[in-house]
């Protein structure tokens, strides 16, 4: 087993979480609110932002996810750009999204690791229930992921509180779901230390 | 053989402002024995501290360095002992080893007036390297005065030489600023001399293969009443704390020697 | 070569596209803002013949033998002073020389495990060593990953098999890491992303299988190094591929304004307890005026002829050359000692008379500070720009790796000027690279 620090493990999660954000952005887009949710670099809560997010972490990650799998961040990356200057942007964000999904074949292709692709799914899986709980995503959907989410938390080697993991569950069992609360409980899940001192 | 006795003890202790931790330290502040002094009954106490380890650095200094993880205010050294000198002990080095002594350092460097003040000095046909850093010493004394608290521990020699006023540390760096231009290996030396207070510090010169000492302070060779405690090039490579560390803010050194003859 | 240049040519577009989609970039300022950008390659590789190679080989062996001796004396013994073969306040008042390296003997008694030296070639076909680097050069993942994107592009320029593959310099790396490894892990020791060669430091990294590390990931105790998990589980370092400069790795030994730094990786080193690659300290035998001493250290440690030859250098110091110097200032290229990069390179010729004799004045007011070569005649290399095939300056910067014994990787980075006029190849100046193809030997 390799050995894995804690900012790349931190980083890893992130990665995973943006990537995420933007697939999932894309995919909620309607044609007419594209320019600000999308290319707004000034806003951080913007595709653009997000996908820059993503990129930063994976750049200081080549050496855990490998040249391969960067490279498809890398285009993504590439593809945006395009996007901002497209008159037809949707045709250019569909290519950052299937660079995206590129990035987690190649990802769960060749990392060896199994922590380092635990902890990459694992952001992916946090980021989608949060943006299912505050979109409009059915309960059965929210289910599902939260499933996926309790299955992945064990595969990373990362702390992550079990009471507030079994509370989430519990939860999402729940005739009615109660959204805010799940959002509130899936951020607390797992804590970065402050390794920095 | 003529030998004195002294017992020595030295404190240094650092004050923050506000709470440290993660403090890296590495203190130099510990006499050892060579042929000029034989140290004994040596007792060393540093807090806090996590774990230290020691080794002479590249000059012959004893060091200890170390981490004090913990939070802490205060972060201070005691050291004692007791040291035998022998005024006839002769601390031999090969010259081309002393041949990094010739050479300015930003501490040390003479600019302008320096420059000028050694020009005036008049070229007599001293023999040997020491006899023309006395007379070097003898004239610096004679247009510089000490004035504690007038420079600081970054003072090179030439500012200090531009107000004619120092310390010991200002002098000493003087004097090899001087001793430089003509080539003359010469060091720094950090150390203790009878009484109570601060450190001392003084010069060494080489010459015929030996390093005499002089100290320019008191404007006289040293006797067997100095203890040394490092050398180097300047005061910098003789620097007896040198720490890093979060939080902490500002923070005042002091410290206090005392060294009585047995 | 049975492909033609204007075969590999046709495929530059693609060969760069590949480049940006790896992300192969180095980082740049300006007015005090980072950004990235893509190194300009040019597919036409500088082909060298194996005969040829072979000679350039036994030089950098031998030159880099005797810059790592030179290094051990200097830092002990001191012979070569006491001899009079080199002036010490080269030594010094040189700004690469670090007082407490002395006395302390490196793991495997090696100090440049990564020597880059910078090679032109003159018009008449020889070969001219401009300069050593054996602090942190760097460069080689740029061919090496060059290489690769090519063979995928232009398969058919490798069909014949006659290139001597570049793409083995990881176990290079890796040999030379564990050669000196004192127990435990190999890492690479990064500043972080806003260093300008990150792209190296995570390709060598990936490559390798080096942990690439920042000092938030290292810690100095009781004597040992340590990699710290994200798990809290220490794992023992016995060697650091640092590219990080001798002043600000460990803040407690050097500068203490570094936050990249590890407090006491000095100490330990000292010890003998981890290996630091490059030893701090070999700024003392890459200065631009210690240069001047190289080819007599190789006959005075090696007993041998210097194989490979320095471009004609003065030293102002001396008397004999400061004249010299001074009557044939117009024909001179004078490099500030203390400068790199390209920078504080002043060619006579170009200079107003005004600006002549002021530079003269402040020549012989800081002797030590210059030293003065005559103006190489180099050989120009084309490029391909704009659809068509331009001659440019460039240089070669060799890498020979040390573990056992020296070892020369079969390539090197050629760096080429894109400026028609300018002789200044480095990439932070807006030079471009190329592969270089060392033929095997013909059978």
């Amino acid at each position: 087993m390799s050995i894995l620090s804690f900012g790349n493990s931190e980083r890893l999660f992130w990665l995973g979480r943006y990537s995420e954000r933007v697939y999932t952005g894309i995919r909620a887009l309607s044609g007419h609110s594209v320019e600000r949710k999308c290319f707004d670099e000034s806003n951080p809560e913007s595709l653009y932002c997000s996908l820059m997010y993503a990129y930063d972490n994976a750049i200081v990650l080549r050496d855990e996810i490998g040249s391969e799998a960067f490279s498809y961040i890398q285009m993504a990356v590439y593809e945006m750009n395009s996007a901002k200057k497209s008159p037809a942007p949707m045709l250019q964000l569909q290519k950052v999204n299937d660079n995206i999904a590129a990035f987690w074949g190649m990802a769960d292709d060749v990392i060896s690791d199994e922590n380092v692709r635990g902890i990459i799914k694992l952001g992916k899986r946090i980021e989608r229930v949060d943006l299912y709980a505050r979109g409009s995503a059915g309960n059965d959907e929210i289910r599902r992921e939260v499933t996926r989410l309790t299955y992945r938390i064990e595969k990373t080697g990362l702390h992550y509180n079990p009471e507030t993991l079994s509370a989430l569950n519990e939860l999402a069992e729940g005739e009615n779901i109660n959204r805010p609360e799940v959002i509130r409980m899936v951020e607390s899940l797992i804590n970065f230390p402050d390794y920095a001192g | 053989m003529r030998v004195k006795k002294l017992r020595y003890s030295y404190h240094m202790q650092l004050d923050f402002e506000r709470p440290a931790w993660e403090h890296n330290f590495k203190l130099r502040c510990f006499p050892s024995s060579d042929e000029r002094q034989k140290i004994s009954g040596e007792h060393i106490k540093i807090y806090p501290v996590h774990f230290s380890n020691s080794e002479r650095d590249s000059f012959g200094n004893m060091c200890i360095y170390g981490t004090a993880k913990q939070i802490h205010s205060h972060f201070s050294v005691d050291v004692s002992g007791i040291a035998e000198t022998d005024i006839d002990g002769k601390v031999i080095a090969e010259p081309h080893k002393a041949g990094i002594f010739k050479y300015e350092t930003p501490l040390t460097k003479a600019g302008v007036n320096i420059r000028e003040f050694h020009r005036s000095l008049e070229p007599r046909g001293w023999t040997g390297e020491f006899e023309r850093a006395v007379y070097m010493m003898r004239m610096l004394c004679d247009d510089f005065s000490y004035v504690s608290g007038s420079t600081g521990i970054a003072t090179t020699a030439e500012e200090a030489f531009t107000i004619r006023r120092g310390v010991c540390q200002d002098y000493a760096h003087i004097l090899l600023a001087l001793c430089r231009l003509e080539r003359i290996p010469c060091r720094y030396v950090a150390g203790m001399i009878p009484g109570e207070g601060a450190t001392h510090a003084w010069t060494e010169i080489f010459d015929a293969g030996i390093w005499r000492s002089l100290d320019p302070t008191h404007n006289r060779e040293c006797d067997d009443t100095y203890i040394k405690i490092s050398s180097g090039r300047d005061a910098q490579d003789c620097a007896i704390n040198q720490g890093v560390f979060y939080g902490g803010g500002k923070q005042t050194q002091s410290v206090h020697v005392s060294v009585r003859i047995l | 070569m049975k492909v033609t240049e204007e075969e590999l040519c046709r495929h530059s577009d693609s060969v760069n596209e590949q480049l940006a989609r790896y992300g192969v970039k180095f980082g740049i300022y300006k007015g005090g803002e980072f950004h990235e950008q893509l190194f300009p390659f040019d597919v036409i590789p500088r082909v060298i013949g194996h005969e040829e190679f072979s000679y350039l080989e036994r030089g950098l062996k031998q030159r880099v033998t005797a810059l790592n001796e030179f290094l051990r004396d200097i830092y002990s013994d001191r012979k070569i002073i006491a001899d009079g073969v080199v002036a010490e306040e080269f030594i010094y008042s040189g700004s690469g020389y670090m007082a407490q390296c002395d006395g302390v003997s490196p793991p495997g008694g090696i100090y440049s495990h990564i020597s880059g030296i910078d090679l032109v070639q003159g018009k008449n076909g020889s070969w001219y060593v401009l300069e050593d680097n054996l602090r942190i050069p760097s460069g080689a993942s740029y061919p090496m990953i060059a290489r690769e994107l090519c063979m995928r592009s232009i398969p058919s320029a490798f069909a014949d098999n006659l290139t001597e593959d570049n793409r083995n310099y990881p176990e290079l790396l890796r040999r030379t890491m564990d050669y000196v490894n004192t127990g435990g892990h190999s890492v690479i020791l990064t500043p972080g992303r806003f260093n300008a060669a990150y792209f190296e430091h995570s390709y060598f990294a990936e490559r390798t299988g080096a942990r690439l590390v920042t000092c938030e990931d290292l810690t100095v105790e009781n004597d040992r190094l340590y990699f710290i998990d994200y798990s809290g589980k220490k794992e023992q370092v016995g060697a650091v591929y640092r590219r990080i400069s001798d002043d600000y790795l460990d803040p407690v030994n050097f500068n203490r304004e570094s936050l990249i730094g590890v407090p006491h990786i000095f100490d330990i080193y000292r010890k003998g307890n981890v290996a630091l690659i490059n030893a701090p300290g070999n700024g003392a035998a890459d200065d631009k005026g210690i240069y001047y001493f190289v080819p007599r250290m190789v006959k005075y440690y090696l007993d041998e002829e210097p194989i490979l030859q320095n471009a004609p250098t003065y030293l102002p110091f001396y008397d004999g050359d400061m004249r010299y110097v001074l009557e044939n200032f117009d024909s001179l290229v004078i490099k500030d000692v203390a400068e790199a990069g390209g920078y504080g390179v002043v060619f006579g010729s170009k200079l107003s008379s005004k600006e002549k004799e002021d530079f003269k004045a402040m020549l012989k007011a800081e002797p030590r500070r210059f030293i003065a070569q005559e103006v190489i005649d180099f050989r120009d290399i084309d490029i391909y720009e704009d659809g068509k095939r331009v001659p440019r300056k460039a240089d070669l910067r060799a890498f020979v790796l040390m573990s056992d014994e020296p070892v020369v990787w079969k390539s090197g980075l050629t760096r080429f000027s894109r400026n028609p006029d300018s002789f200044i190849v480095n990439s932070s100046q807006g030079g471009g690279f190329k592969d270089t193809w060392v033929m095997k030997e013909e059978s």
